[in-house]
């Protein structure tokens, strides 16, 4: 019973991060038909910026003031990038190769900026909610019971802005046809500047998730990137939901075979698994229609 | 340059090569020697990876992961089992070589970004991998104390590098070679018929899933080799290979360079190598520095370097001309 409580949750903890970082990449992917690879770095400026707000030997607001405010220059970071390094290269035939390669120069600009800032030190954010919840010989940190908690509602209001609003709609729109988009008048370039900081945003939320119960570091965003990025080639980048369902499979997945197998053999088993996926559903697994897969 | 036969085209190499051969006679200082010793690694590897990205239109994201594993290869052959360095070399290549035949099975069927997310989840997965097993790897520390490639003969320490620039050097060339030979034959230009046409080419009989094997198979012998080559002159193997710093730089190398040309990686490799060591002394400001100039360079010359020499060209000589030239036809690389 312990055990598949302690498996539970380190399933639920884990896919909420994953989940909170590849909705991100997907809504990028979604709208632009770009792929992101500075999405690492912003949940890395979200976690130093929250400290900058935050932190005892920095400004110390309360974390109440500060969550808000580190979202927001996130996004507005995400947002300056997005008309830096990818807008200018919208329309052109090789845009996903362009964007990789730039994307992925903006993040090394913006990793060692982090360094030269904020320099190597390790440094941690206060949890989101103090103390320990202990039940039945476990014991659960309440930050993680929040981030379990909070992170269903964030995404289930992402699902809903998108699905019901009609900005959101707008967004959804200019990922199915770009072109009827600009004939119905609807600001194109706006909307993808909303995609980038409405990532940047919850990438830099995952960064604040994680700032509470590990050490922070520059390059702390690369891992999350790259589990990331096997989320959505499992669930698929075409949609929202088709990630957040990858994420919570891949942290149970992670957890019973980090438990049972072992964690060293966990990320072995589970590219095999993926590739398993890929030669049944090259489109991932919950992909109904897809952009750039021909 | 396209009229030009290959056998005149390998001369050139040859001669190019020669040139590059009497460098040490004027350059004695050992850290320069090294630098060039590392302008030609890279080159090899960027080269290669032109092949894949370039030609084949196959965004292979783990590239630098077949160095990683030619590098391994020659460390654990050389150390562990004690095996004679030049055969542990060159198993380097071949392990590279069944390392992105591996690759290339999940990807025969994919195409654009999901090429991109497999590849790198593989590079991922090959870290994992020698992270986990530390007592063949060393682990996290890597391996230190590899055994030196070696000339008969021929004293490798106290030379200021001579052997190694040579080593180096013979390998680019007979990279460059292979290269350059592989993609003016018949089947590279079906790789290319691939990238440009698929459905056309395929409906002509080529096979998508054989022609992406061979191709990242070719682009993965001097990529693994050039990572034995390192092991064997650094003498260590660490997983620092692995980092999206050394992706960054060998990609960068390949697009600022210009995308199917080949020379234009290596001309690049020249650049960049010489560019991020003489700001070594930057700290963080070399990669922040090297990353705006490759955004700088896609956003003003989204060909490369090799595409502003053309572009360049061109406009020199547009006066020339009486009637406009017709639209330059382009291929277009949908990776």
């Amino acid at each position: 019973m312990t055990t598949l409580v302690e498996i539970l949750v380190s399933a639920l903890f884990q896919g909420s991060l994953y989940a909170m970082m590849a909705v991100g990449l997907a809504l990028i992917w979604t709208t632009l038909g770009v792929f992101n690879f500075c999405h690492g770095v912003f949940m890395t400026l979200g976690a130093y910026v929250a400290w900058q707000f935050v932190g005892a030997d920095a400004w110390g607001l309360p974390l109440a003031v500060s969550l808000p405010l580190a979202l927001i220059a996130v996004a507005a970071i995400g947002f300056a990038l997005q008309a830096s390094v990818v807008r200018p290269f919208v329309g052109r035939d090789d845009i996903v190769l362009v964007a990789v390669i730039t994307t992925l120069a903006a993040s090394s600009i913006l990793e060692n900026g982090t360094l030269l800032v904020w320099g190597p030190r390790p440094k941690g954010l206060p949890p989101l909610v103090p103390g320990t919840l202990v039940a039945g010989g476990i014991g659960i940190s309440d930050h993680q019971i929040a981030i379990i908690v909070a992170t269903p509602l964030i995404l289930g209001a992402l699902w809903l802005f998108l699905n019901r609003l009609r900005l959101g709609l707008a967004l959804r729109a200019v990922a199915q046809n770009e072109d009827a988009c600009h004939l119905v008048g609807i600001n194109v370039t706006a909307l993808y500047g909303l995609a980038f900081g409405l990532a940047a945003a919850l990438a830099a939320l995952a960064g604040i998730f994680f700032g509470g119960f590990k050490f922070m570091s520059p390059s702390m965003g690369t891992e999350p990137l790259s589990k990331a990025l096997v989320v959505v080639i499992f669930g698929g980048v075409a949609n929202i939901t088709g990630p957040i369902l990858a994420a919570y499979i891949i942290g149970l997945f992670e957890a019973i075979s980090t438990y049972f197998i072992g964690f060293y053999w966990t990320p072995t088993l589970l590219f095999v698994v993926l590739i398993a996926v890929l030669m049944v559903r090259p489109e991932g697994l919950f992909a109904q229609r897809t952009r750039g897969l021909a | 340059m396209k009229r030009l036969g290959f056998l005149r085209e390998i001369l050139l190499i040859l001669l190019g090569a020669a040139a590059l051969a009497t460098l040490p006679a004027f350059v004695h200082d050992s850290y320069l020697r090294h630098l060039l010793i590392m302008v030609y690694v890279y080159g090899a590897v960027a080269a290669s990876w032109d092949l894949s990205l370039g030609y084949g239109g196959i965004f292979n994201f783990g590239h630098l992961a077949l160095f990683g594993v030619g590098l391994y290869t020659y460390g654990m052959l050389t150390k562990l089992a004690g095996l004679d360095p030049w055969l542990a070399f060159l198993a380097g290549g071949v392990a590279a070589m069944l390392a992105a035949a591996v690759i290339a099975v999940p990807i025969l069927r994919l195409k654009g970004i999901y090429i991109v997310l497999v590849s790198f989840a593989f590079s991922q997965l090959v870290l994992q991998l020698i992270i986990s097993e530390s007592d063949y790897t060393g682990g996290n520390s890597g391996l230190v104390r590899v055994p030196m490639l070696k000339i008969p003969g021929h004293n490798m320490v106290r030379d200021n590098k001579l052997g190694f620039y040579y080593i180096a050097l013979v390998l680019l060339l007979l990279a460059t070679i292979f290269l350059r030979g592989f993609v003016r034959s018949a089947l590279g230009k079906s790789v290319v018929a691939l990238r440009d046409n698929e459905e056309y080419a395929v409906s002509r009989g080529i096979s998508l899933a054989r022609q992406r094997l061979v191709t990242l198979a070719a682009s993965a012998l001097f990529t693994g080799l050039a990572g034995a080559f390192y092991g064997g002159y650094f003498r260590n193997a660490s997983t620092d290979v692995f980092g999206m710093g050394l992706t960054t730089l060998a990609l960068s190398m390949v697009l600022l360079g210009g995308r199917a040309t080949i020379y234009g990686a290596l001309i690049a490799s020249f650049v960049l190598t010489f560019l991020s060591e003489a700001i070594a002394d930057f700290g963080a400001w070399r990669p922040i520095t090297i990353g705006a100039l490759i955004i700088a360079v896609m956003l003003v010359y989204p060909g490369g370097l090799a595409g502003a020499l053309v572009s360049a060209g061109r406009r020199l000589t547009a006066p020339l001309r009486r009637a406009p030239a017709a639209h330059p036809v382009e291929t277009k690389v949908t990776p």
